[in-house]
């Protein structure tokens, strides 16, 4: 709690949702995903987005990661309205604020582990080759996967591919990292560290994280639980508390 | 820049990511293959054939009377001569040539062609007694004499030759196959009597065995001549491929005619010879085999069924030598040179080297091989633009050839003659030609002799010159005689000649060579204008248009490629198209996580581009360089002309391809341009592919 207060009186939210609407058109059909979300995240909060199978996680940070836009409400992020900005401008604001971690991993096939995390380095052409060099060495070793250079991501595993994930989302510096259940494809070990390493990325280097999960374990380390149920947030708690809802909840059913 | 490098990493690394892409890029290898090998070919044709048609007779370009009805054809068409207005004097539009600085040489022309009776062998006997004969008028010597009883024999023999062989038609055709009025001249021929009074009038019955037992003997052949007139001289400086290959060119200053090698071999030839020379040929060049191909078994046959024009060359003393040749060869002691014959020409691929040795060895002494002999005097009659015929005698004073073009029929059957004669047989006289000409037919009693008697003049079937008579006393006849007499005369008079009569004369089209063949559009326009500002207006073409058919087959040849070349790539552009569309479709999740991730559209559009354009790169320069070597591997061996009409196009029997930088240029820019073509859709499309296609989940 102490923390929570500590870190969200800093300065202004780095996101912020204000009764934010999405609905989707299946045909005739409108599914509602998100029905009026509210939420303000702090810079170098550790977030996690917790809630059933369509609940509205993935959506959410869709739109938090500008992959995606609202039907109505206020999606801002590092201070600027979405909903004002070109295809280009959200591309640049994707490229150079935030960073993403998939829940397939997404690496390109035929780019080495160092390629891959290089990729977007290339696509700011901000630093010269030694710059890059460094940058995505420093990352690799922070990983783990620094003896794994020249590999192809499909001699990698599993877990060893979600770091070089990491590193890649981590790589530009950016101020947010999204990643939408970043452990589903893990066994429980492997995605513990994951998240392990993500919060250690969090407190070193200060970047936001928000992460959507529904396994309870991983909440561990989060900061505050933001809880989705039906498109609406239900509350935003500890992960003590969290998992004691969650452990009521299992026993419930 | 290291955006570049990545992107060209990602598509070289994508280059065998996908069966797809091997697929497109044996399409475009094939494609550049066929690009390079066959602008190769095209190209070489195209070379060689202006090579030949330029250095032979067209020149860069012709130039012939603008009102003239027909296009000039340097090669002749299908129905004949082109008819072309005359020009009256060719030093006037020399002189308007010339002014011209691109302007080399300016040669005066003139096709036409006509038959000739290459004559056939008793034909040849009578003449060579007649000519005996005519020596003995002015004093008989005992060798004369010797020599006239021995040809005489020689005839006799012919006769009877003759007669066995028509006896033999005659069992094998439908009673009364033969006119009863050669039969009786035929008995008479035969008879001992006919013989007894040869000696009282030689020559009257000389004109009965001319006019009435020659025709019988059906070893005579018609011959097509066609023949350019020119000012040989110039000619022969200005037509580099030209080369004299037996006798000698045509004295400047007088009259002459030039056979092209290819037809003294093919009609003037001994037959059996020139079948020989066939089969070495094929079996030296070709390495073809006697026992596999019917055409040279065909050819063989005939050797074996036609003996006759050997043996009616063969006089008794030479039939006497003959035999004991053969006999000798063929360890035989039959003693009838037929049989003889036979079994020398059963030849097959073990004997034949030998047997074609021996034939040139021991046969071919005993015999005349040619017809027509260098130094002998043709009589040639073409017929006017008017119907009328007109005959002058040229004498024959060599054969030549067209360097790179020996063996091709078409370049080979065009005749060169000096353009005074030209003329003469053309008929065409300017006013003051026919003043002239005027003067001396008054003084000679000469008129034109009218279509129909010279043909039966040429052809020997007017019934009146042979009349049933011994003597040869009838009018017509004598006045035939009389009036080649008396052209004769004109002909000496004429047969010599100055720069000035070929300059002041007839042309009917004329050569120009060029300084800067490159301008060579540009001077043909400018060329027109001088000529018209002048009143003289020309007709300007290039070689191309002026060898007519010959010259479009080039054109359908780059044609036909162009369209083959065409139709590749439009399956290409779709092809490609479609797997560039699968292989984009395939990798939606991977282009949406680069946007995702942060690269712009125009990223994704250069990288789909790029990916083809590697692609087209990699597999072009790969048929390029496989094309390459397939145009060295042709180079060295030559694409054979599979028929001898093809020798012309290839300036020999093999065209042997060279590869020029252009080719291979014009075939990788051919291939980037339809890689990138077929792929600007799918590129496009692949821009569209939303970032949120990233965050879906495998299942
Ligand atoms: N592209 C879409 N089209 C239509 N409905 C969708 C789409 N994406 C999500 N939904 C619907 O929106 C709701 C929220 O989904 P989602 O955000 O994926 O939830 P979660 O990630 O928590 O499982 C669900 O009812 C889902 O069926
Ligand atoms: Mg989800």
């Amino acid at each position: 709690m102490t923390q929570l207060t500590a870190v969200s009186g800093a300065n202004r939210p780095i996101v912020s949702l204000t009764d934010v609407i999405k609905t989707y058109t299946l045909g005739k059909v409108e599914v509602p995903a998100l029905r009026g979300l509210s939420l303000d995240v702090y810079p170098g909060e550790f977030i996690s987005i917790a809630g059933p199978s369509g609940s509205g996680k993935t959506t959410a940070l869709n739109l938090i990661g500008c992959v995606d836009t609202a039907s109505s409400g206020v999606v801002s992020v590092d201070g600027q309205d979405t909903k004002t900005l070109s295809e280009r401008q959200l591309t640049d604001l994707r490229l150079h604020t935030i960073g993403f971690i998939f829940q397939s991993f997404n690496l390109v096939s035929v780019l080495s582990v160092y390629q891959n995390v290089e990729f977007p380095l290339l696509l700011q052409r901000k630093l010269n080759p030694k710059e890059r060099e460094q940058r995505v060495m420093t990352l690799l070793e922070q990983v783990g996967l620094d003896k794994h250079v020249k590999h192809r991501p499909n001699e990698l595993s599993g877990g060893q591919r979600q770091r070089v994930a990491v590193a890649r989302a981590l790589v530009t510096r950016p101020k947010l990292v999204l990643a939408d259940e970043p452990t589903a494809n893990l066994d429980s070990v492997t995605g513990q560290n994951i998240i392990d390493l993500m919060k250690e990325l969090n407190r070193k280097e200060g970047t936001t994280f928000i992460f959507s999960t529904h396994d309870a374990k991983v909440m561990n380390h989060a900061n505050a639980v933001v809880r989705l149920a039906d498109g609406k947030i239900l509350d935003r708690i500890t992960p003590a508390e969290a998992q004691k809802a969650m452990a009521a909840g299992a026993e419930g059913h | 820049m290291g955006q570049l490098k990545l992107l060209v990493q990602v598509a070289f690394r994508n280059l065998f990511a996908s069966w797809v892409n091997v697929i497109i890029g044996g399409i475009i290898l094939f494609g550049t293959v066929l690009v390079v090998v066959g602008g190769a070919v095209v190209d070489s044709l195209d070379e060689s054939m202006s090579r030949s048609i330029i250095g032979s007779v067209a020149g860069h370009l012709q130039v012939y009377s603008e009102k003239s009805k027909d296009s000039l054809a340097l090669y002749g068409n299908m129905g004949g001569e082109a008819d072309l207005r005359v020009i009256e004097r060719f030093s006037d539009i020399k002189k308007v040539l010339e002014q011209h600085p691109n302007v080399k040489t300016v040669v005066p022309m003139g096709t036409n062609s006509t038959m000739l009776m290459s004559g056939n062998t008793v034909d040849l006997t009578l003449a060579r007694l007649r000519d005996l004969y005519k020596q003995a008028a002015a004093g008989e010597t005992p060798e004369l004499r010797a020599q006239i009883d021995s040809l005489k024999t020689h005839v006799r023999q012919m006769i009877a030759l003759l007669e066995k062989d028509l006896e033999r038609r005659n069992a094998l055709a439908a009673e009364n196959a033969m006119d009863p009025a050669d039969l009786r001249a035929l008995e008479r021929a035969r008879s001992q009597e006919f013989w007894d009074g040869f000696e009282k009038d030689p020559l009257a019955s000389l004109e009965l065995l001319e006019n009435r037992i020659a025709p019988l003997v059906t070893d005579g052949d018609m011959v097509p001549l066609r023949y350019l007139g020119t000012d040989l001289v110039n000619y022969q400086k200005t037509f580099d491929r030209m080369r004299i290959v037996d006798g000698t060119a045509v004295p400047e200053g007088q009259r002459g005619l030039l056979l092209p090698k290819f037809s003294y071999e093919e009609f003037f030839k001994l037959k059996t010879a020139r079948r020989l020379d066939i089969i070495k040929e094929a079996r030296d060049v070709n390495h073809r085999k006697i026992a596999e191909d019917p055409e040279l078994q065909r050819r063989l046959k005939e050797n074996q069924t036609q003996t006759r024009e050997l043996l009616f060359q063969l006089d008794p003393l030479k039939t006497q030598q003959a035999i004991a040749r053969l006999q000798k060869v063929l360890g035989s002691t039959d003693t009838e040179l037929e049989k003889l014959l036979v079994a020398f020409f059963t030849m097959d691929d073990a004997n034949f080297d030998a047997r074609y040795q021996q034939f040139y060895a021991e046969l071919v002494p005993l015999l005349d091989l040619y017809r027509l002999r260098l130094g002998d005097e043709l009589t040639i009659t073409a017929f006017t633009r008017t119907g009328y015929a007109r005959s002058a005698n040229v004498k024959v004073y060599g054969t030549f050839e067209f360097t790179g073009m020996e063996k091709s029929q078409l370049a080979g059957s065009l005749s060169l003659m000096d353009i005074i004669t030209f003329r003469e047989l053309y008929g065409y006289m300017t006013a003051d030609q026919k003043d002239e000409l005027a003067k001396l037919q008054e003084a000679s009693g000469v008129t034109d002799v009218a279509r129909e008697d010279a043909e039966a003049a040429l052809f020997g079937e007017d019934s009146s010159l042979v009349a049933e008579t011994s003597s040869g006393s009838i009018d017509e006849d004598a006045q035939l005689a009389g009036s080649s007499q008396a052209r004769r005369q004109q002909e000496l008079a004429l047969s010599k000649y100055t720069q000035q009569d070929i300059d002041d004369g007839v042309v009917l089209h004329a050569a120009i060579m060029l300084k800067d063949p490159d301008t060579l559009e540009q001077t043909m326009v400018e060329l027109q204008e001088a000529s018209k500002k002048a009143g003289l207006p020309l007709k300007v073409v290039s070689w191309h248009q002026a060898s007519d058919l010959v010259g479009q087959i080039i054109l359908v040849a780059k044609l036909v490629l162009y369209a083959a070349v065409f139709i590749i790539f439009v399956v290409a552009v779709v092809i490609i198209n479609n797997s560039v569309m699968m292989a984009t479709l395939q990798r939606v999740r991977e282009i949406g996580t680069m946007r995702a991730i942060g690269a712009h559209r125009g990223f994704v559009l250069g990288m789909v581009l790029l990916e083809t354009t590697v692609l087209g790169l990699v597999f072009g320069a790969a048929g390029a360089l496989l094309g390459s070597l397939a145009v060295k591997g042709l180079g060295m061996a030559g694409i054979p002309a599979f028929h001898e009409s093809l020798y012309f196009f290839f300036s020999g029997p093999r065209l042997f391809p060279t590869l020029q930088a252009s080719n291979i240029i014009t075939a990788l820019v051919i291939v980037l341009g339809v890689s990138a073509f077929s792929t600007f859709y799918p590129a496009y499309l692949a821009t569209r592919v939303s970032p949120l296609q990233a965050m879906q989940t495998d299942e």
